[in-house]
């Protein structure tokens, strides 16, 4: 009972493995899901930002906040610039602030995109020490980080 | 053994702070906190062409035309160098050129005319110790009637009133300073504020935003009112001047990244509050 038991579990595994490897390929996203996503994603750095700021501006939190929210930061530096920024999601598509521009200067953009992960781990670094000074400074020098690509390539939002 | 005596003088030697220090006895120390303060470097250095650091030649955009920032290093031929201090404070002062030609004002001395002497002196003693570029200045592309020089002296009798700007005796020193700071030096209310149909800033809703500011970007309303700054706490304001993060965590983009990068995010802690608490003071306008 128990190996007729184990066979049909493995037989239903095994379909299932190759219906996820053979199944048709999820429709692509429109631009408007594409822009949907990155202001999603952008929204995960304001979000911890934000926590951080709170804290230095003594306006409530805690440093273990700080540090959830620097590691939140870490993990959103991780995205692939790429896909994150595909082509046909420049402004007006769909709300998009990203200029056009942009896309005109790719491997700029892409440098400044990837020169947010180095200050978002000294951003993690310094949370743990859990000193204002130092948090202040990492999020000073993060904040350089985001502002770079948004002087050069976004919209402004006002 | 040479290098290492050198070396080793060069680590005696003290380094030299390089950033303004706006209490410093030293006038180009000083100038150069009144320099970063008032924001020059942005306007008069063509950054995206390459240019060297404020040789101008920088494009602004504006409903009028588009205006070429000139030179102003000690160049003698092509910048200010042979400008003297008299030269140099009337231009600030009352919007006059060497040859006493009036100035077109997208150089703001609508707001530097409110400066005081001695940030006035200090200032030139710093763009004086800078190096020289011979870069020759652009003439502006202006649509007529703004491009008339000979209208000036009209729009400058309409618009500008000559400062320095006194201290209210009846308002703390912080307040006064940070008045100093968002009306002189910084002239925020340059982009900040509706401008009439001749380009005078709208007094009535000064700093309460331009829905047409430079580069035709919407530029917000910096009063307390529900468009402006209500919801903003007073770190708020100290937060978006020293690193440009806005209450949601965002960061500024466009010309105000430019404005904190060069200029607010140099200025004191104590500065910068005083911004903020002036902002706080103003009445609100919708």
């Amino acid at each position: 009972m128990i190996h007729r038991t184990l066979h049909a579990v493995f037989a239903v595994a095994v379909s299932a493995g190759l219906f996820l490897a053979f199944a048709p390929a999820a429709p692509a996203a429109t631009p408007e899901e594409l822009v949907k996503a990155r202001q999603q994603h952008m929204k995960k750095f304001g979000g911890g930002m934000q926590t951080i700021g709170k804290f230095l501006k003594g306006e409530g939190g805690t440093v273990e906040d700080v540090q959830k929210a620097a590691a939140q930061i870490d993990e959103a530096a991780k995205g692939d610039f790429t896909a994150l920024f595909p082509p046909g999601t420049a402004a007006p598509v769909a709300e998009s602030a990203a200029k056009p521009e942009l896309w005109q200067n790719l491997p700029k953009a892409q440098q400044q995109w990837v020169d947010v992960k180095p200050a978002a781990d000294k951003l993690v670094t310094a949370a743990m020490t859990g000193e204002k000074a130092q948090i202040a400074q990492a999020q000073q020098a993060a904040g350089k980080a985001c502002a770079a690509c948004h002087e050069d390539f976004r919209i402004k939002k006002n | 053994m040479r290098a290492a005596v050198l070396l080793l003088l060069g680590l005696l030697t003290p380094v030299a702070a390089r950033a303004g220090d706006p209490a410093s006895p030293d006038p180009v120390r000083r100038g150069e906190y009144v320099f970063d303060a008032a924001g020059c470097l942005g306007c008069h250095t063509n950054e995206k062409g390459g240019g060297a650091p404020l040789a101008g030649g920088r494009p602004l955009k504006t409903p009028f035309g588009t205006f070429y920032s000139p030179n102003i290093t000690p160049d003698p031929v092509h910048g200010i160098g042979r400008w003297t201090d008299a030269d140099f404070a009337r231009a600030l002062r009352s919007g006059h050129g060497r040859e006493g030609e009036p100035l077109f004002p997208a150089f703001p001395y609508t707001s530097y005319t409110r400066m005081s002497d001695r940030d006035v002196a200090d200032l030139k003693a710093y763009l004086s110790s800078r190096p020289a570029s011979p870069a020759a200045n652009r003439p502006h592309d202006l649509s007529a009637p703004f491009g008339w020089r000979f209208l000036l002296p009209v729009w400058q009798t309409l618009y500008l009133e000559e400062g320095p700007l006194k201290d209210d005796p009846a308002r703390p020193a912080e307040w006064n300073r940070g008045r100093y700071l968002v009306e002189a030096l910084g002239h925020c209310g340059e982009c900040h504020s509706p401008r009439g149909w001749m380009g005078g800033v709208d007094s009535a809703r000064a700093l309460a935003g331009n829905p047409q500011g430079p580069e035709g970007d919407k530029v917000p309303n910096l009063r307390p009112g529900p468009k402006g700054l209500a919801d903003w706490s007073q770190g708020d304001v100290e937060a978006a001047l020293e690193m440009g993060m806005l209450p949601d965590g965002d960061f500024v983009g466009g010309s105000m990244a430019e404005v904190v990068r060069n200029s607010t995010s140099k200025l004191t802690p104590a500065d910068r509050r005083a911004i903020a608490v002036y902002l706080k003071s103003l009445p609100s306008v919708p």
